[in-house]
């Protein structure tokens, strides 16, 4: 029970480091956060009374903590405010924008954990055989491949010269396969790279041999030893994969012109929409923390050994 | 002295003098709390009663110091050796007397050469006589030793054992050796603590110890031992 | 393996001197010749502003390069103390600074980049700020990792013992034995850092034009992907091959370090 809490305490610390961060962040952004909301709510030369009172109004005329504690009152309760560009509410804007991110994201997901499973599991078998190496191959090259690259080329062989599929915009459900794709392959390549490792290492335990030897079904050996202790680095990674989605997202939903979280973010910062930004950073953050703190009890549910190390 | 170390007492109101030039054995089994019993003497471990002091000012200020079980990687292994023993002294900025090193080697009887070995470049025995001189060549008024002999093999263990005994008749510093050996206690130790669950069980001079044990535990300890014929090696 | 080592090293020389083999002035505009293909004066061809791409690529490669070996050294020089004062600093320490390092941790990298350059202002010097700020993280983790396990170890209590300062005590008795990890770890967020760079620059918030760099390029090659397919391959090429020429020498390091990582 100490140890949930200990979890749980560390999860808010690191929500409420992230928070000053954020907030830190943008009290040191260039120029004078007012007036840039100004020029933005009124789109022309504001005098210096309208600066003052929206720097009164913001609470940025208190000094860093004050400002910090007037800004993050309304987040706590939930409330993500209103652009400063649009002087509209956030909330249904960024709620949209998740629902066309969240299927891209599960798509490739899913795309990457078709490719990579089997890939994993056949490479194994025959360590150092033409698969094994070819899972290698799939990996590095990977994981040297930008998305956005990645993505352009795609383009350039789906779109531009096959004409089979549409490349910009999120009209129809075709509009999502090549981000997707783009998505999936990247997640593909590190999620090969880890099952590969995670499986040959189950594969390498040293009571298998025996197992087989007292004549064990191999079928069974693989879903009783190997594919538990496989599961292990596979949790670990489906936080990192999680990043990698959200990452992948962004530069892909620039690349194909689809209005998700990631076109959110990169408008929101071109037109230094700081509520906007903020909203983004903290749903990010939430989302991550949940995610990690989910993983560590998962951790503690299948690998008996880790419940007491943090002790 | 207390110690308290992972919500668990593992030292208990531990009591324990020692005179210059004198040597103590501190006897006990595995986890009786004898490396606790080091680490807080040494101020590595804060006591949570209790001080440790000599001559009435703390023990930390003479700076004691400690010859480990391993004693290979009581040596840094990217270092050469006379780096590793010269460090009590550059860190202190002390000046050594003339001839000190190379008379400490002599007494240990170690080929200065050694010093420009690697850790891994010299033998176990040398390993732990270098040990031995690095925890000497600051002329500490209290040396700890930690199983000094436990990683040597039998002939070594005894010419070590007459090597240290020879060297603290010369320099004078007072020994206290923590040790499951019962037979280098017979043989070198004017004093006797059986330590056990991190209590004082018995603490005698080593002649009436080893004469007479006064508890059934002290009682127990020296037959075991005389079963294992350490006492009779040892006399 | 060896031809691995030998293209980064190539490829590392190119950095360095890229620049005087570079044919053009990567500036040069040249609209008569557009968009010309690979050929006599342009071995690589032009892009839309006629600037000879063999020459960008050539320049590029220095920006990118630099850039990321800057990045990663700053990562690794900062991640490192902060990692060994973990270690080092006791439990409470160790706590705090490692709940810190969760808070980086608890976002992904590049977005958190993107994040600080694009609020920063777009230029180099919040380009190196946003990746240094993202990029420190694995090295503490990594320094921390081994500190702990080496605070047990004899010759650091010796050296405790025998008063010597904690930074000496950092300097000659862990750093020795965190250098092979933490070079590893370096391969790594060096590749990244390549990565980041033309990421940021992609986007727009990294290195601004008309500076040669490899994301830039891509950026400005995009719109010219249906007429010039193949102003878009060379930058993409570019950055494909020098991270995997990296992240390979990495796992070679690594395989040739792991004995000493592995404790006695």
């Amino acid at each position: 029970m100490t140890a949930l809490a200990e979890v749980v305490l560390r999860a808010v610390v690191v929500l409420a480091g992230t928070a000053l961060a954020t907030f830190a962040l943008l009290w040191h952004a260039p120029g004078d956060p007012a007036a840039a909301i100004a020029v933005a709510r009124f789109d022309s030369v504001v005098s210096e009374e309208v600066v003052a009172q929206i720097r009164a109004e913001a609470g940025l005329d208190a000094g860093f903590w004050p400002a910090f504690g007037h800004w993050i009152t309304p987040i706590l309760a939930g409330d993500l405010g209103n652009s400063s560009v649009s002087g509209r509410p956030i909330w249904p804007e960024l709620r949209d924008a998740i629902a066309l991110t969240v299927p891209l994201a599960l798509a490739g997901l899913a795309i990457g954990v078709a490719v990579s499973v089997p890939l994993a599991i056949f490479a194994t078998r025959r360590p150092g055989g033409w698969l094994d190496r070819g899972a290698v191959a799939v990996a590095s090259l990977g994981a040297a491949m930008p998305a956005y690259w990645l993505g352009l080329l795609l383009i350039l062989l789906f779109a531009v010269h096959l004409g089979w599929l549409p490349a910009m915009g999120a009209r129809t459900p075709a509009h999502m396969i090549l981000p997707a794709l783009t998505l999936g392959l990247g997640v593909a390549a590190s999620l090969t790279r880890i099952l590969r490792s995670g499986l040959r290492e189950a594969r390498g335990q040293p009571f298998l041999p025996a197992l087989a030897r007292r004549g064990v079904p191999p079928g069974r050996i693989g879903r009783d030893h190997v594919a538990p202790h496989a599961a292990i680095p596979v949790v670990t990674v489906l936080g990192l994969e999680l990043a990698f989605l959200l990452e992948g997202a962004v530069i892909v939903e620039v690349i194909f012109a689809r209005p998700g979280l990631g076109s959110f973010l990169v408008q929101a910062i071109t037109a230094r929409d700081f509520p906007k930004i903020q909203a983004v950073v903290i749903l990010t953050a939430l989302l991550f923390v949940t995610v990690n703190l989910l993983i560590d009890l998962t951790y503690r549910l299948i690998d008996p050994r880790t419940r007491d190390r943090d002790a | 002295m207390s110690v308290v170390r992972g919500g668990r007492r593992v030292l208990d109101s531990v009591d324990l003098a020692l005179a210059p030039g004198r040597t103590l054995a501190v006897i006990g089994e595995s986890g009786a709390g004898k490396s606790t019993l080091i680490g807080a003497i040494l101020g590595l471990l804060r006591p949570q009663s209790g001080r440790v002091a000599w001559n009435g000012e703390d023990l930390r200020a003479t700076n004691p110091s400690l010859v480990m079980q391993e004693p290979r990687a009581a040596f840094n292994p990217a270092l050469s050796l006379r780096r590793s023993v010269m460090e009590p002294v550059k860190a202190r900025r002390l000046r050594l007397p003339e001839g000190r090193l190379d008379r400490l080697c002599t007494g240990l009887e170690l080929d200065p050469d050694l010093l420009d070995r690697r850790p891994h470049e010299v033998s176990i025995g040398q390993a732990q006589r270098l040990g031995i001189l690095r925890a000497l060549i600051t002329k500490a008024p209290l040396v700890l030793f930690d199983e000094p002999l436990s990683a040597l093999d039998a002939v070594t263990q005894k010419h070590t054992a007459n090597l240290i005994a020879a060297l603290q008749s010369e320099e004078g510093f007072a020994a206290l050796v923590v040790t499951h050996d019962l037979g280098y206690a017979a043989a070198h130790a004017d004093e006797v603590v059986i330590l056990r669950d991190g209590r004082i069980e018995e603490a005698a001079s080593a002649e009436t110890f080893f004469r007479a044990p006064q508890t059934d535990y002290g009682c127990a300890l020296c037959e075991a031992a005389l079963a294992l014929g350490a006492l009779e090696r040892a006399a | 393996m060896r031809s691995v080592v030998i293209l980064t090293v190539i490829l590392g020389l190119l950095a360095v001197f890229g620049p005087a083999l570079a044919p053009h002035d990567p500036n040069a505009i040249d609209i008569p010749n557009r968009l010309a293909p690979p050929g006599d004066p342009y071995p690589l061809g032009t892009d839309a502003m006629g600037r000879c791409v063999l020459s960008r690529l050539l320049h590029g490669a220095s920006w990118s390069l630099g850039l990321a070996f800057l990045v990663s050294v700053i990562g690794l020089i900062a991640g490192s103390v902060i990692g060994l004062v973990a270690a080092m600093g006791g439990r409470l320490v160790d706590w705090v600074v490692m709940r810190a390092t969760d808070s980086f941790l608890a976002f992904p990298d590049l977005v958190a980049a993107v994040v600080i350059a694009g609020v920063l202002g777009a230029g180099t010097g919040s380009l190196v700020f946003a990746l240094t700020v993202t990029g420190w993280m694995r090295y503490a983790r990594v320094a921390r990792g081994i500190g702990l396990s080496l605070g047990s170890r004899g010759h650091v209590t010796q050296a405790r013992l025998a008063g010597l300062s904690p930074a000496a005590i950092a300097q000659w008795h862990y750093l020795p034995a965190l250098a092979p990890s933490l070079i590893v770890v370096w391969t790594g967020m060096f590749a990244r850092a390549i990565l980041g760079i033309s990421a940021l620059g992609f986007l727009g918030f990294g290195v601004q034009p008309p500076t040669p760099e490899w994301g830039t390029m891509l950026l400005d090659a995009r719109v010219h992907m249906r007429s010039t397919p193949l102003l878009m391959i060379w930058p993409g090429l570019a950055i494909v091959v020098t991270v995997l020429a990296i992240n390979l020498t990495g796992d070679a390091l690594r395989d040739s370090l792991a004995p000493q990582e592995r404790p006695a």
